[in-house]
């Protein structure tokens, strides 16, 4: 498990490097300007471009154009066929139901592997052979499967998101501390209410973690599948953007995919501080 | 017996898990359709004809050829440029306030929402797989190289300090050293991103490579070809991923405390 642990620890990185990264944020608050400057910089240096033409107004539109073009696209339906929001709401229901599903056939079955050798056997060869292969692979079969509709999308946001909540529960719940496990056992705890009362609590802030991979892998494998065959969603709507050339509809779906993507994980993070009291057992 | 089975442990485990998926995939397909899921022995028939037969004008090896290609390319120059950019950040503030806030923007857009603009931008040739590749993998570099300079423990900086290193020595010979796990634990995620953006550059407009493998089976409704791509491209991407692992064993042989 080599590679697990280092996805983790690396996740695991990157979520206390935010808390510390606040804390910077407000010491170092006399160099904030610089970073305003900068990207006040940057959004000038785009408008040039466009301004004075070095680019194709068939490549790239302005930011003053894209803001235009996102406040119209709220009431706009042209090009592509439907409102933004009703192409977000499309993307967000898909990959909210294929990760709900992920997380609740995922946590459970990662645990079981962790706690028990016996399940692990059993699912381990299964989980072995998908792991390797992208989700963004399974697209063509599942169409095949399941044809063009929500149920082959579903499939592959499942998929995606399935991985790294196995993968992170199995992790969290294989690093309890033995310690722990030892001392309900002296005082006469079966193996399953250690499992329940030992087990599932110390390996939660790792299931946090691999939800939100497993979130970041279902918006990402969403867009793929959205780009390969659907007639909404935002995937959609930048796919559509491509096909008659309309750069500024490309940029606010891509800015919209972002700041999507970037809520759902500060929700879940949110949610996480919600359920930080259980980290101490860790 | 026993001993066998302890010995050869490592290559015991994986080896039974995959003949007991084979078994598994063997006697699902025996209950359904051969088109829906076709037997082992199907794929395997189906991949000595694609060896022997061109898909498109382009034999399978040189479809592989042309992913690797595009991945290799794509990885090299997120290596080139990510890494001292997010070296630089974690080590320099003022770097950091300046590319911050537009590296934040960009961040959270997925490497694959870029792909109707890259086409637009540089076509169906490979300049837009390559950048896609590049996109996916930059970020996650430039991500894993900051954090592992923000998390260098300052007690040794401080140690070099008072023994009269210079700024730059600190930097290269006690820094970055010291970071070199986080760095390649970003250059290992990169290269699997490159390898998952490739796929799906080559699959919304490609004539070649893997991605173009499996759309085509699924054009030609050959779910024998699909499973046949899938399988190339999950033991490719494992591949990749141990031929890293082994690179970072030559070159930190510290790091044992992860395996």
């Amino acid at each position: 498990m080599q590679q697990t642990r280092e996805d983790n620890n690396m996740a695991s990185e990157t979520v206390s490097l935010e808390v510390q990264r606040e804390n910077y944020f407000i010491k170092a608050s006399k160099e904030n300007w610089i970073s305003v400057v900068s990207f006040i910089l940057f959004l000038v240096a785009w408008e040039c471009t466009c301004y004075f033409e070095l680019v194709g107004p068939y490549q790239l539109v302005p930011p003053s154009e894209v803001v235009t073009v996102l406040f119209d696209k709220f009431t706009n339906p042209n090009p592509d066929g439907a409102i933004l929001h009703a192409h977000a709401i499309a993307s967000l229901s898909l990959a909210l139901m294929g990760f709900l599903i992920a997380i609740v056939i995922g946590v459970p079955l990662g645990l079981l592997m962790g706690w028990y050798p016996q399940v692990n056997m059993l699912a381990r060869p299964l989980f072995d052979a998908i792991r390797p292969i992208p989700p963004i692979a399974w697209i063509p079969i599942a169409i095949l499967w399941l044809g063009i509709g929500m149920t082959a999308k579903a499939f592959i946001i499942f998929l995606a998101a399935f991985v790294p909540c196995v993968i992170n529960s199995y992790t969290g719940i294989r690093l309890t501390n033995p310690v722990l496990t030892r001392v309900a056992e002296i005082y006469g705890a079966s193996n399953f209410e250690t499992f329940c009362k030992i087990g599932i609590p110390s390996a939660v802030p790792m299931i946090f973690t691999g939800m939100k991979l497993s979130l970041n892998a279902a918006w990402t494998t969403l867009v793929a599948a959205e780009l390969l065959a659907a007639s909404e969603g935002l995937g959609f709507m930048i796919q559509q953007g491509r096909r008659l050339a309309r750069p500024d509809v490309i940029i606010v779906g891509m800015l919209v995919i972002g700041f999507l993507g970037a809520f759902m994980s500060w929700l879940l993070t949110r949610i996480e501080a919600r359920f930080a009291s259980s980290r101490r057992l860790a | 017996m026993k001993r066998f089975f302890t010995r050869n442990s490592t290559w015991l485990a994986p080896a039974s898990s995959i003949c007991a998926f084979v078994l598994l995939w063997q006697i699902v397909s025996l209950n359904v359709s051969a088109e829906f899921l076709p037997s082992p022995l199907a794929v395997w028939n189906e991949f000595i004809r694609l060896m022997n037969n061109p898909i498109g004008g382009t034999s399978l090896m040189e479809h592989v050829g042309y992913s690797l290609q595009r991945v290799l390319i794509a990885f090299a120059l997120a290596i080139l440029f990510g890494l001292p950019l997010g070296l630089l950040m974690g080590w320099n503030r003022i770097c950091e306030k300046i590319v911050s806030p537009i590296f934040e923007v960009l961040r959270p857009i997925p490497p694959i929402a870029w792909i109707p603009i890259a086409i637009l931008w540089l076509g169906v040739a490979e300049g837009s797989k390559v950048f896609i590749c590049f996109v996916g993998a930059f970020v996650i570099m430039i991500l894993n190289s900051y954090t592992g300079m923000r998390y260098v423990d300052p007690l040794l900086i401080d140690a070099a300090k008072s023994f009269g290193a210079s700024r730059s020595q600190q930097f290269f010979n006690v820094a970055v050293p010291a970071c070199m796990p986080s760095i390649f634990a970003g250059v290992q995620n990169s290269l699997s991103m490159a390898w998952m953006c490739v796929l799906a550059a080559e699959m919304v407009g490609a004539r070649e490579g893997v991605g173009y493998i499996i759309i085509q089976g699924m054009d030609l409704n050959k779910s024998t070809m699909i499973l046949v791509g899938m399988i190339l491209i999950g033991i490719i991407g494992s591949l990749l991923a141990a031929a890293l692992r082994w690179v970072e064993k030559l070159l930190c042989p510290w790091r044992r405390e992860l395996v």
